[in-house]
């Protein structure tokens, strides 16, 4: 299990960021993501495994008027 | 994300992993093997016009020169940046500049370092001149790839051929956004000095310019502000249950995507920025040309849409209305009328509501039939609001007033009305649903000017990120960002180039929701105006008076306590059943969760009063944080000890906040 923005996901070996992402419906493109506290470059967010346990931050800047 | 193929290339020795497609120059850069290059650019695509950049490639069955900023790597190859072939055809070429521009800089060093002092001819149009254009085009490509422009383009040919505007006139459509002359390497052009005289013309315009290369490198992969503006958020809004849907009383419907913002891609002129303001290079207005309008006074007539926004789509949307035609027809009327989207989108939600819900029926609209979804009846609304008449004067009013005349003239309960009545000091709400976010309830209920978020939107900060759970982290950031967005107004600027388009290293930062860079921005836009330099703290504080001010002008005309911050309660939670039912699990779960009731066995009408019994609560306890913060009594009004502190305490000032406590 892992956590993601406070809510309880399920894990599987080799899920990545970019999975929690689609898995969450995020379509926002101003994203910052952290895993463990650790900031993951978006262009690594296809190719980073999260770990088993693990507290994700998907944080969500703003936009819009 | 489809993975993304990687290609390992040589070059000179160096091993390199790159994505397919990447230039070779790109990948020297990566690995810092240092090519020279002179019409090459980050911010424009590849050239190879000034031939500089030429490597020798070898592909295991022959070796070619080719221009690395062009050349794209397909297979694993060799590359020789410094090979005898390409130092020779490089020492050629610089030789040939040399000749024609000798007392350029950039040209004489590189001249220098490939052994050449002196050309050893002159060329026949040498130009002495030691900024002189050198025709790399960079100046042109910018203005047409980064600004989406074309004021500015090569003329004539061979000896004779220059960068000049259309017929060596000036051109209206330049926008003074000094891209051209920042990306020229000889300062062939320069920006001319603004005739106001600002302390410091250059620091402006070096803020303006790190905007405008964020613009171009990361606009489209991030908000499409110059693509489609703020439409981008219909479809984002929708996904995260945010977009109202008839009266707010749902964040999302299966017709959304009718009216995102791909279908009003093609509907948008030429697809072209279009600035509110000359220089502005977000330009995310938008226009529609030729709509033929299908009612009203211009019926039949070809027009210009100006739009629409965001807010104008979820408008839409809040009136159970999913069509694109009825939204360009509805935004060029408001905008005729001189009607806001958001009022009159809102008010008929409103009225729609009340029609279903049985307020309202034919006899008392004057015979409009206008449930969710009746866009004639609408449109109609609308045209009798802009001609003063019928049934359209009394909403023309607007919703406080509607309420008021529903229950006095209509029979209506006054409990619904007020429940569903999306409106704070009498001022529409805008399209959010607020529904989990309490700060931005506090957000449209705590504004001064009335429910609107451009004090501050904190739905994603406090909903999704779930960054501020305590009360003191909802009142820190109901401090911070309404004193920051204030401080735009307060000077008459944009707010959308702070948090629109972010810079690479953003995530990077302390509180990257601040764009930190942004704010040091404008802090230099104000001290290269008025030559007073500023900090986040300085700009806080100058807003911070004027709030307070402000407040205590609500008090003075009767909108500045307390019982004023009061908001509709559709704007915290379900109103009815339908609504509660239509998300059940997840209310369910916070009465369990937050409420600390289970829910098992208790009625749906049960379940709607206790989660509003609590909703109502932490409202209460959000507006007692906020004004401990703000430094306001309990009854919302600055105290006399703030008002000295901020050095707005001027006798009147402090006589009325007296009378109330403060």
């Amino acid at each position: 299990m892992i956590t993601v923005n406070g809510i309880t996901l399920d894990w599987y070996e080799g899920k990545t960021v970019h999975d929690v992402i689609q898995e969450m419906n995020y379509l926002f493109p101003l994203l910052i993501a952290r895993i463990n506290g650790k900031l993951i470059p978006r262009n690594k967010y296809d190719s980073t495994e999260i770990p088993d346990e693990a507290t994700v931050d998907i944080i969500h800047l703003m936009s819009g008027g | 994300m489809a993975d993304r193929e990687m290609i390992t290339i040589e070059i000179d020795g160096k091993s390199v992993s790159v994505e397919k497609d990447t230039t070779i120059l790109e990948a020297a850069q990566s690995i810092d093997i240092y090519i020279p290059a002179l019409c090459s650019s980050e911010l424009v695509e590849p050239y190879a016009a000034c031939r500089l950049c030429i490597v020798e490639v070898d592909d295991g069955r022959k070796t070619k020169l080719v221009t690395s900023c062009n050349y794209p790597v397909r297979r694993p190859i060799k590359v020789y940046t410094s090979s005898k072939k390409v130092l020779r055809n490089r020492k050629i070429t610089l030789e040939m500049m040399l000749s024609r521009w000798p007392n350029v800089q950039v040209i004489k060093d590189l001249a220098k370092n490939a052994g050449i002092e002196k050309a050893r001819y002159q060329h026949p149009a040498v130009d002495l001149n030691p900024n002189a254009c050198i025709l790399c085009g960079l100046c042109m490509r910018i203005c047409e790839q980064g600004i989406w422009e074309n004021i500015i383009n090569f003329t004539n040919r061979g000896a004779e051929r220059a960068v000049r505007m259309p017929y060596d006139s000036e051109q209206p459509h330049c926008v003074g956004c000094g891209a051209c002359a920042e990306i020229c390497p000889t300062g062939a052009i320069t920006m001319v000095d603004d005739p106001n005289q600002p302390y410091d013309a250059e620091m402006i315009r070096k803020a303006g310019m790190r905007i405008t290369k964020e613009m171009i490198k990361y606009d489209e992969e991030q908000c499409d502000m110059r693509g489609v503006g703020t439409a981008h958020l219909v479809e984002i809004m929708d996904a995260y249950d945010l977009l109202p849907v008839m009266n707010y009383r749902y964040g999302k419907h299966e017709e959304t995507p009718k009216i995102s913002s791909d279908i009003f891609r093609k509907y948008f002129t030429k697809g072209k920025p279009d600035g509110c303001w000359l220089g502005c290079t977000m330009a995310c207005a938008k226009a529609i040309e030729d709509f033929e309008l299908k009612t009203g006074p211009y019926k039949g007539e070809k027009v210009l849409v100006d739009g629409p926004e965001y807010e104008t789509l979820g408008g839409s949307s809040n009136m159970g209305i999913f069509d694109p035609y009825f939204v360009a027809e509805y935004n060029f009327y408001c905008d005729t009328y001189g009607l806001d989207t958001i009022s009159f989108s809102t008010g008929t939600s409103f009225v729609m509501e009340c029609y279903e819900a049985g307020v309202l029926d034919k006899e008392k609209t004057g015979g409009l039939e206008i449930p969710f979804g009746a866009k004639d009846a609408a449109l109609e609304l609308l045209h009798q609001i802009g001609r003063g008449e019928g049934f359209g004067l009394i909403v023309g009013k607007g919703i406080r007033y509607m309420k008021k005349y529903f229950v006095e003239n209509f029979g209506a309960d006054p409990d619904f009305v007020f429940d569903i009545g999306m409106e704070a000091k009498g001022m529409e709400y805008s399209e959010y649903v607020t529904k989990e976010s309490l700060a931005q309830q506090g957000g449209y209920g705590i504004a001064l000017k009335g429910a609107q978020h451009d004090e501050a939107w904190l739905i994603f900060m406090d909903m999704v990120n779930k960054q501020i759970p305590t009360f003191e982290d909802k009142a820190e950031a109901l401090h911070y960002f309404p004193m920051w967005r204030t401080w735009f107004s307060l000077c008459g600027l944009c707010k959308l180039p702070w948090n629109d388009v972010e810079p690479a290293d953003n995530a990077e930062t302390d509180e990257p929701a601040k764009v930190p860079a942004h704010v040091q921005g404008y802090c230099e836009f104000f001290e290269g105006v008025t030559g007073k330099p500023q900090t986040m703290d300085s700009l806080i504080r100058m807003s911070e008076k004027v709030y307070n001010f402000q407040r205590v002008f609500n008090l003075k005309m009767g909108f500045g306590r307390r019982e004023h911050d009061v908001i509709p309660y559709r704007s915290a939670g379900p109103v009815t059943v339908e609504e509660y039912e239509s998300r059940q699990e997840r209310y369910d779960t916070q009465l369990r969760e937050d409420v600390g009731i289970d829910p098992t066995g208790m009625s749906s009408e049960e379940k709607v009063a206790a989660t509003r019994k609590f909703r109502e609560a932490q409202y209460e306890h959000l507006l007692d944080a906020v004004y401990k913060r703000r430094g306001w009594t309990n009854d919302g009004v600055p105290t006399v000890a703030k008002l000295i502190e901020l050095g707005v305490d001027f006798p009147d000032v402090i006589e009325l906040v007296k009378k109330h406590g403060g």
